[in-house]
């Protein structure tokens, strides 16, 4: 359709009338072909995403809508039977669940520690760049590297923190972080905030510095205290912040792949305790510890990563609503 | 504001400001620790023997094991990945960001026809997630042949870069006055030059962020290479990391060394462009 039309500067359209001169038809056909032109500049682009986005999403969901189990030419068709059986399948809300906990403790997390960290950082102590680049240095590296500092850190045996809560004398504190059923999802958890940190501070502290200082003065000439004054003028104006941190970490936190993947493997051992929905669809496309694997099945992989997208998409919608109509009112 | 309260105030203000200053900094710096001593702790265990790891998990290696990074190189296909993803990167970053100026350049002007529908397709690529692109990108890269070259990670970066890319640079192509664009055609420049002469100097700062951004993505980018590389010919460091680790699992000594390989060339490239890294990541995820 836009190859249409931007091939339509080629063609003489509805100039074909005969105009008294030469050079006023060549001007008018040059006056469609520049109302097009900009078209051109677009072109390029547009190929490399119709042929690595849009063709790819399009051909996904229409593979949903057949038993194609990733090998083979078996294309039948079975309708939506992948999505009920997607929706019907109890590891998608266990899966869900995991990340939704994540989503829960980490929102929090950035909103208390990080927002806390930025203020303090907005008071421009000395060395505040210093402090601000280190901060945030975790958010460039890799969720890859990150996972493996700490698997090897948490490590029972090799590890650091146990072995350093031995020698502090904490050594009843000592566990098998990432291997205990309990304790493994809150320690995939944790990780996250190392990781994670950076961002709400960020976010917050750029926030706090778009502030203007009139304003927190002028409460503070009408008697209002520290606490007021964050709670009544400072914190209400950092609700855009809020907003944006928030729809992040949604995002994010029901993404999530790669940590999970290095800290607890494809199958969020132990016993599923930390398997995502990420882990969840890469195992129905491609099995667990071998790519060769029986119940993997393509097309019930992308129901499921269709699925998860569509909700994704609903709530982060209502939430961004919801959050910006806050905004307003602040 | 004579009066004595007025004046005894900012003594004690000027005491309690030195205690909040101080608890202040014990906070930052107690912080500091917690996000640095992880990273520290890499940088050791990467020259750490197999027996240190045991006898001495937290200090410093007792002989240092240089030869981690001289067999990472070799044993752990760095030789191989650490070029791939810096190949793959800098291509991708260049082409996406190219094309994405492009475009904005293209669609900066809404009044033009379809420039505010292909603005929306393009932006509403941010949503899509890789997960449901990725399997019939997989069957689409078999099909093309491109198995095996590093264009099976080139091609779909370039793509997944442009949304992002689009989403920044087209607003401030739009906020570029218009009498500089009229100035340019008057002169009789061709919109190629008025793309490559007025806009492309204006755009940098953005495409500087843009190109940060999907840098970062793109150099430490896991799940696609997962997927669709399969040796170390064609993978990028964060999955030849992974996969290495499957055939020698003890090694981590090896396994760090290749950890901070792949960290080092971000690091000091955030340490150069600290500013840039953060307000163009920021801009970049608060858009997204």
């Amino acid at each position: 359709m836009v190859q249409d039309l931007v091939s339509a500067e080629n063609r003489p359209g509805p100039l074909r009338t005969p105009l008294p001169r030469r050079d006023a038809k060549a001007r008018n056909r040059g006056k469609l072909a520049r109302k097009y032109s900009h078209l051109w500049f677009v072109l390029p682009g547009l190929v490399f995403f119709c042929m690595f986005m849009i063709y790819p999403a399009i051909s996904g969901f229409a593979i949903s809508l057949t038993a194609w189990t990733g090998v083979g030419n078996d294309f039948h068709f079975v309708g939506l039977q992948n999505f009920a059986a997607a929706l019907g399948s109890w590891p998608l809300y266990r899966a869900a669940y995991h990340n939704l906990i994540m989503f829960l403790a980490i929102l929090v997390f950035q909103h208390t520690v990080g927002l806390f960290i930025a203020v303090q950082l907005n008071a421009k102590p000395r060395f505040m760049e210093v402090y601000r680049t280190i901060l945030f240095l975790p958010v460039i590296i890799s969720l890859v590297s990150t996972g493996f500092i700490w698997t090897l850190m948490l490590s029972p045996n090799i590890g650091v923190i146990n072995p350093l809560l031995h020698d502090i004398g904490l050594g009843f504190l000592a566990r098998s972080w990432l291997s205990d059923p309990g304790l493994a999802l809150a320690t995939v958890i944790a990780v996250q905030c190392w990781n994670v940190l950076g961002w709400a501070i960020i976010i917050y502290l750029s926030g706090l510095q778009s502030i203007p200082e009139e304003l927190t003065q002028a409460a503070e000439i009408d008697g209002a205290n520290g606490w007021q004054r964050f709670w009544r003028v400072t914190f209400p104006l950092l609700s855009p912040s809020f907003t944006s941190l928030t729809v992040l970490t949604f995002i994010g936190q029901f993404r999530v792949f790669d940590i999970v993947y290095v800290l607890t493997g494809p199958i969020g051992s132990p016993n599923f305790e930390t398997d995502v929905l990420g882990t969840l669809i890469y195992r129905s496309a491609f099995g667990g510890s071998s790519m060769a694997s029986n119940d993997v099945r393509m097309s019930y992989a992308i129901a499921l990563a269709l699925i998860v997208f569509v909700a994704m998409a609903v709530v982060s919608t209502i939430l961004i609503r919801v959050l910006r109509r806050r905004e307003i009112e602040a | 504001m004579n009066t004595p309260l007025a004046r005894r105030k900012p003594r004690s203000r000027k005491q309690d400001r030195r205690v909040a200053s101080f608890a202040r900094h014990l906070l930052l710096i107690a912080t500091s620790i917690v996000i640095l001593a992880p990273i520290g702790y890499m940088v050791l265990a990467s020259f750490k023997s197999v027996p240190d790891f045991f006898g001495n998990p937290y200090g410093l290696p007792t002989d240092w094991a240089f030869d981690n990074y001289t067999r990472a190189w070799t044993d752990a296909h760095v030789s191989i990945t650490l070029p791939n993803t810096v190949i793959v990167t800098f291509c991708s970053v260049a082409g996406s960001t190219f094309l994405a100026s492009l475009i904005a350049f293209g669609l900066s002007r809404k009044e033009r026809p379809l420039a505010i529908g292909l603005y929306t397709l393009f932006v509403a690529g941010l949503l899509v997630p890789v997960q449901m692109i990725i399997l019939p990108l997989f069957i689409l890269l078999k099909q093309l042949g491109l198995f095996g070259s590093l264009f099976a990670l080139i091609l779909p970066y370039i793509a997944l870069g442009l949304p992002l890319g689009v989403l920044v640079l087209t607003p401030i192509a739009a906020a570029i006055p218009r009498d500089l664009v009229s100035a340019a055609q008057v002169d009789g420049a061709t919109e190629w030059q008025i793309y490559r002469r007025v806009i492309l100097p204006l755009l940098r700062p953005g495409l500087i962020s843009v190109a940060i951004l999907n840098g970062v993505w793109m150099w430490n980018e896991f799940f696609i290479p997962l997927i669709v590389a399969f040796k170390p010919q064609s993978q990028t460091m964060p999955v030849g990391i992974v996969s290495f680790i499957g055939v020698y699992s003890t090694e981590w000594g090896l396994v760090f060394a290749s950890v901070v390989i792949s960290t080092v060339p971000i690091v000091v490239a955030y340490m150069l462009m600290t500013r840039q890294f953060q307000s163009g990541l920021t801009a970049g995820a608060l858009k997204g």
